[in-house]
C-alpha cells in the first residue's frame, strides 16, 4: 500500500513537472513568435494565466457523453505516454532521479506509437458529437496528416530497432550510455527523418492544418471552453513535453538531470517552432505528400544504413 | 453413429426442416432455425473431443473425418459466431423477404464450414468447400440486387479457386494414390519437382480466392456488402477464414518441404502486405458502411496472410490470434451496420447522421470494436498487431513492417469515418424517430465487443488453444509454449509486462471521465447540435451544418494517383477481350446449316486439292 502511495506521488510529481515545463514552453513560444513578428508578445507566463482563467470558469451547457469522453481520452494518452517514457536517463545521480522512473521499464516503442494515437482518436469522437462541421473537418485533416508523418517516423524507429534489436526505450538509453555515442550521430539519417516527422507531429506551420485559425476556427477544439479547454490545454502541454522527452531519450542519450533535460528538449522544440514562425500553411494533400517525399526517402536511407552497418 | 457425423447431419436436416417449417408460419421457421443452429452447436461444444476420427464409406470412397487442434480453433470461431449471428439474424430478418432461403443457406454455410474443418481427406474437403461456396453465393444474390455484376464475379472467382483445388487433388491422387490429407502431406517428397511447386500454388490460389488476397480479391467487397448483414458477419468473420485455414495447412506441410519455400513465402507475404495497404486506402474512399467494412475485411485478411506466410512461430501466433479477434470485432461491426440498416433503412454515411443518442448501445459496441480494429491498446487487436510487428522485425522484413504500419495508421481514417458517419455529426430531424435496435440484436454485438476487451486483457485465454494448434502442425515449443517468444508475455501468457500499463490506462481514463462528467453536467443543460457557436456566430435554423459528402476529400486527393490503378479494370479488359474472341468464334460457328454446309464443301475441296500430298 505504501509502495503504491509513493508511486502515485512520484507519478504526480512527474505530471506536475511536465505540466509546468510544457506550459512554460507554450508561453515562451508565444513570446518568441511575437518577437519574430515584430510584436511585443505576451509574457512567458501567459499560458498559466489562461489556464487558471479557463479552469475557474463554470460551464452552462454540455454536448453529450462522447464529448466528455473525448477530453478524457486525450488526457489518458498524455498521462500514459508520460508515465512510460523515461523522463531521466537511468545513469543519473541527482537526488530526485528516482522520482521520475514511474513505469519506464515497460517503455516500448510500438506500444507508444499506438497509445499516442488513442487520444487524438478519442478527441476526434468528442469533436464529432458537438456537430460542428469545422471540428470534423479539422479531424479529417489531422488524421490525414498523421498518416503522412507516421511513415518517416516509423521508418526512423524501425531503423533504430534494426540496429539494436530492441524496442524498449530504456534499452536505447542504456546503449547510448555504454557506447558514449548519441544515436543522432550513430544513425544520422534516422534522426533527420524523425525530426522531419516531428514538424508534422507538433502541428506548427506549415503543418497547422488541423487548427487552422483562419479557416476552421481552431478546428476540433472549437466547441470547447472552460474546463474542457483547460483539460485539452494542459493535456497538450504534457503531451508536447512527453514527445520531446521521447526524442531526447532516443536520439540525444536522455538527460541525467532536469537542467540538461530542459536544455535538450528546448533546443529540440525550437526546430518546429522556428521553422513554423516563418512558414505559411500547406494544404492537406500538400502536407501529406511532403511527408511521403524527402522525409520518407531519408527514412529509407536510415533503414538501409541500419541494415548495412 | 458418432458425434461429428451426427452434428453435420443435424445441421443438414435442420436446414431442410427449417425451410419447410418457415412455409407453415414465420415463427415456426424462426424457432426451428434457432434450434437448428444452437442444438448441434451445443453438442459440438460438449460432445466432440479433439483427436477423434471417424470413417464414412460412401460412393466407393472412404471419407475420413476428425477434429485436430488446429481445426478446433477455427471451428470455435464458426460455431461461436454462428450462434451469435443466428440469434441476431432472427430479428434482423423479421418482415423481410426470402427468410426461408436465408435460414437454409445460413445453416448450410455453418455445416459446410464445420465439414471443411473436420475433413481429413481431400474429397470431403472439396465437397464441403463447394457447399460453402454455393450457399454463400446464394446469400450474395439473395436480395436480387446486382446479381449480374456481383454474383457472376463471385462465382467466377470461386470457380477458378475450385478448379485449381480440384486439379491439385487429382494430381496428388494420381501421383500418390491417396486422397487422405495426411498421406499427401507425408509423401510430398515423392512427387516430382514440378508437381511439388505446382500443387501448393494451385492450392494457394484456391485459398487465396476465399481469403480475398490481392489480386484475387475483386469479388470480396461487392459480395460482402451485397449479402444480408446478418450473414456478412459470418462471411467475413468465419467463411473467409477457411482460406486461412487451408493456407496454414499448405504452408506448414508443403511449403516447408520445398527448397524454394522461402521465395513463395516472401511472395505471399508481400501480396498480403500489399492487400493490407491497398484495401485500407480503398476503404477510406467508401461512402457506404457496408462497403467500407468489406474493404476493411480484405485489408485485415492481408495482415493475417502476412503472418501465415512469414510462418515463424511468433508470426503464426499473431496471425491466428488476429483470425479469432478479427472474427469478433468484424462480426460485431457488421451487426452494427445491420442494426442501422434495420432501424433507418439505409447504410449510406451521407444520409444518416448523429445516431449516437438514439442508438447508444449500438454505438458502444461500434466504438469498442473500432478501437480493437484500429489496434489500440488495451484491446485485443493490439496484441496481435504487436506480435506481428515483432515477428516481422525478427525475421528482417523491414519494409513489410513499414507497409503494415502505414496500413494500420491509415486504418484510423476509415475507423473515424465509420463512427462519424453513422453516430456523430449533426442530428437531423429526419432521423428523430429512430429507436435503438431490439435487444436480441444488440446483445450479440455487445458480447463480441466485450470479448475483444477480455482477450486484450487476458490473451492467455486464446494463447492456449492456438499454442496446441501450432504444436499439432509441427511447431516446436521450447518450454511447452510459443508465446514466450514475444517479449510482451510472460511464462503464463498473461501480459505481465503490460498489465500495469493497462490498468493505469483504465484508471486514468475512469478518473478523467468521472471528473469531467461531474464537473461538466452539474447544473448544465444539453444543447442540440444546432445550438453551437461557429466562430462566435450562432448558425441559423436553415443553415446546413452537415459535413458528410467528400468526408476524406483531402486524403483522397493525396492518394488519387494510386486509386487510378485498379486490378478490376484489367480483369474487365481481359473479360472484354475474351468476349471479342467469343464473338469471333461465333462468326465461324454461326449456327446456320448453310454455313456448315459450306465448311463441309470447302473441306472436301481442300482434300481433293491436296489429295496427292495427303494420300500419295
Amino acid at each position: 500500500m505504501e509502495y503504491i502511495l509513493i508511486k502515485t506521488l512520484e507519478a504526480m510529481a512527474t505530471f506536475i513537472l511536465a505540466f509546468l515545463v510544457g506550459m512554460t514552453y507554450g508561453g515562451v513560444v508565444r513570446k518568441i513568435t511575437g518577437r519574430v513578428h515584430n510584436r511585443l508578445g505576451p509574457p512567458w507566463y501567459q499560458n498559466f494565466i489562461d489556464a487558471f482563467k479557463l479552469f475557474s470558469k463554470t460551464r452552462g451547457i454540455h454536448h453529450g457523453a462522447m464529448h466528455f469522453l473525448g477530453a478524457a481520452f486525450l488526457m489518458v494518452t498524455s498521462v500514459v505516454s508520460l508515465m512510460i517514457i523515461p523522463v531521466l536517463a537511468p545513469g543519473g545521480h541527482a537526488w530526485y532521479n528516482s522520482w521520475f522512473t514511474n513505469m519506464n521499464f515497460n517503455g516500448d516503442l510500438i506500444f507508444l506509437l499506438y497509445i499516442m494515437t488513442f487520444g487524438p482518436l478519442g478527441m476526434a469522437m468528442g469533436a464529432g458529437q458537438t456537430g460542428n462541421p469545422n471540428s470534423s473537418i479539422g479531424v479529417t485533416r489531422g488524421l490525414s496528416q498523421m498518416v503522412g508523418f507516421e511513415i518517416p517516423w516509423v521508418m526512423a524507429l524501425v531503423a533504430l530497432m534494426i540496429s539494436y534489436k530492441t524496442t524498449s526505450v530504456i534499452d536505447f538509453m542504456n546503449i547510448q550510455r555504454e557506447t558514449g555515442t548519441w544515436l543522432m550521430f550513430a544513425n544520422p539519417f534516422a534522426f533527420i527523418a524523425a525530426v522531419l516527422a516531428m514538424l508534422g507531429m507538433f502541428r506548427y506551420s506549415p503543418f497547422d492544418i488541423v487548427g487552422a485559425p483562419t479557416e476552421l476556427a481552431s478546428g476540433p477544439v472549437s466547441e470547447n471552453g472552460g474546463k474542457f479547454l483547460f483539460t485539452m490545454m494542459s493535456s497538450g502541454s504534457v503531451f508536447t513535453f512527453a514527445k520531446l522527452v521521447l526524442y531526447v531519450d532516443l536520439f540525444m542519450g536522455g538527460a541525467n538531470n532536469l537542467v540538461m533535460l530542459v536544455v535538450k528538449t528546448f533546443l529540440l522544440y525550437m526546430i518546429p517552432v522556428l521553422y513554423g514562425i516563418v512558414s505559411p500553411r500547406y494544404r492537406t494533400e500538400q502536407a501529406v505528400r511532403w511527408f511521403w517525399g524527402w522525409p520518407t526517402f531519408i527514412g529509407l536511407l536510415a533503414i538501409l544504413y541500419a541494415v548495412m552497418f | 453413429m458418432d458425434m461429428i457425423t451426427l452434428i453435420l447431419l443435424l445441421f443438414l436436416g435442420g436446414a431442410i426442416v427449417t425451410w419447410l417449417g418457415g412455409k407453415l408460419s414465420p415463427i415456426v421457421g424462426d424457432m426451428l432455425f434457432l434450434v437448428t443452429i444452437i442444438v448441434p452447436a451445443g453438442m459440438f461444444f460438449t460432445g466432440v473431443t479433439v483427436g477423434e476420427v471417424t470413417h464414412l464409406h460412401a460412393l466407393g470412397l472412404t471419407l475420413t473425418w476428425g477434429l485436430s487442434p488446429l481445426s478446433y480453433l477455427f471451428s470455435m470461431i464458426v460455431v461461436g459466431l454462428g450462434i451469435l449471428l443466428a440469434i441476431y439474424a432472427v430479428p434482423f430478418m423479421k418482415g423481410k423477404q426470402k427468410t426461408g432461403a436465408f435460414y437454409f443457406n445460413f445453416t448450410l454455410s455453418v455445416m459446410a464450414m464445420l465439414g471443411i474443418l473436420v475433413s481429413k481427406d481431400w474429397v470431403s474437403f472439396f465437397i464441403f468447400w463447394e457447399i460453402m461456396t454455393w450457399s454463400s453465393y446464394l446469400m450474395v444474390i439473395l436480395n436480387g440486387k446486382d446479381v449480374q455484376r456481383v454474383g457472376i464475379k463471385y462465382f467466377i472467382f470461386s470457380a477458378i479457386g475450385a478448379y485449381a483445388m480440384l486439379m491439385a487433388m487429382v494430381v496428388m491422387n494420381s501421383q500418390l494414390g491417396s486422397f487422405l490429407m495426411a498421406d499427401t502431406f507425408n509423401n510430398f517428397q515423392h512427387l516430382t519437382v514440378g508437381n511439388q511447386i505446382l500443387i501448393p500454388i494451385l492450392l494457394l490460389t484456391a485459398f487465396g480466392v476465399k481469403s480475398a488476397m490481392m489480386p484475387l480479391h475483386v469479388w470480396a467487397p461487392d459480395a460482402y456488402s451485397n449479402a444480408p448483414m446478418a450473414y456478412t458477419g459470418l462471411f467475413s468473420g468465419a467463411l473467409s477464414k477457411m482460406g486461412i485455414y487451408g493456407m496454414v495447412l499448405v504452408m506448414v506441410t508443403m511449403i516447408n518441404q520445398l527448397p524454394e519455400g522461402t521465395l513463395i513465402r516472401d511472395i505471399i507475404a508481400w501480396m498480403g502486405g500489399f492487400t493490407a495497404a491497398a484495401a485500407t486506402l480503398w476503404a477510406i474512399t467508401q461512402d457506404d458502411g457496408k462497403k467500407l467494412l468489406a474493404w476493411s475485411s480484405v485489408g485485415q485478411m492481408g495482415y493475417i496472410i502476412v503472418g501465415v506466410a512469414i510462418g515463424t512461430p511468433l508470426a503464426m501466433l499473431a496471425a491466428l490470434f488476429l483470425v479469432v479477434v478479427h472474427a469478433m470485432f468484424k462480426g460485431s461491426l457488421f451487426m452494427v451496420v445491420g442494426a442501422i440498416e434495420k432501424q433507418t433503412g439505409t447504410t449510406d454515411f451521407r444520409e444518416i447522421n448523429g445516431l449516437i443518442r438514439k442508438m447508444p448501445w449500438t454505438f458502444i459496441s461500434a466504438l469498442i470494436s473500432v478501437i480493437a480494429l484500429a489496434g489500440i491498446p488495451p484491446l485485443a487487436g493490439f496484441v496481435s498487431k504487436w506480435m506481428l510487428y515483432e515477428a516481422l522485425i525478427q525475421n528482417n522484413n523491414y519494409i513489410l513492417v513499414i507497409l503494415l504500419f502505414f496500413a494500420s495508421t491509415a486504418g484510423f481514417l476509415y475507423c473515424y469515418k465509420f463512427l462519424h458517419g453513422y453516430f456523430l455529426g449533426q442530428e437531423e430531424p429526419e432521423w428523430a424517430h429512430v429507436k435503438e435496435a431490439p435487444a436480441a440484436m444488440v446483445i450479440p454485438m455487445l458480447l463480441l465487443a466485450i470479448g475483444t476487451f477480455v482477450l486484450g486483457t487476458f490473451p492467455q485465454l486464446l494463447f492456449k488453444p492456438i499454442d496446441s494448434a501450432l504444436q499439432y502442425v509441427g511447431y516446436d515449443a521450447t518450454g511447452g509454449h510459443l508465446w514466450g517468444q514475444s517479449i510482451l508475455f510472460s511464462e503464463w501468457g498473461d501480459i505481465v509486462t503490460l498489465q500495469p500499463i493497462l490498468y493505469v490506462v483504465l484508471a486514468v481514463f475512469v478518473f478523467f471521465a468521472l471528473f469531467l462528467w461531474f464537473k461538466g453536467t452539474k447544473g448544465t443543460r444539453y444543447v442540440s447540435t444546432k445550438d453551437i457557436s461557429t466562430s462566435g456566430e450562432l448558425p441559423k435554423e436553415w443553415e446546413n451544418l452537415t459535413f458528410k459528402v467528400n468526408f476524406m476529400q483531402p486524403f483522397e486527393r493525396t492518394i488519387e494517383p494510386f486509386l487510378k490503378r485498379q486490378i478490376d479494370k484489367y480483369y474487365t479488359a481481359f473479360g472484354n477481350g475474351l468476349e471479342a474472341l467469343f464473338e469471333f468464334t461465333r462468326r465461324i460457328y454461326t449456327g446456320n446449316g448453310q454455313t456448315y454446309a459450306i465448311y463441309a464443301i470447302l473441306f472436301l475441296a481442300l482434300l481433293l486439292l491436296f489429295r496427292v500430298n495427303l494420300f500419295g
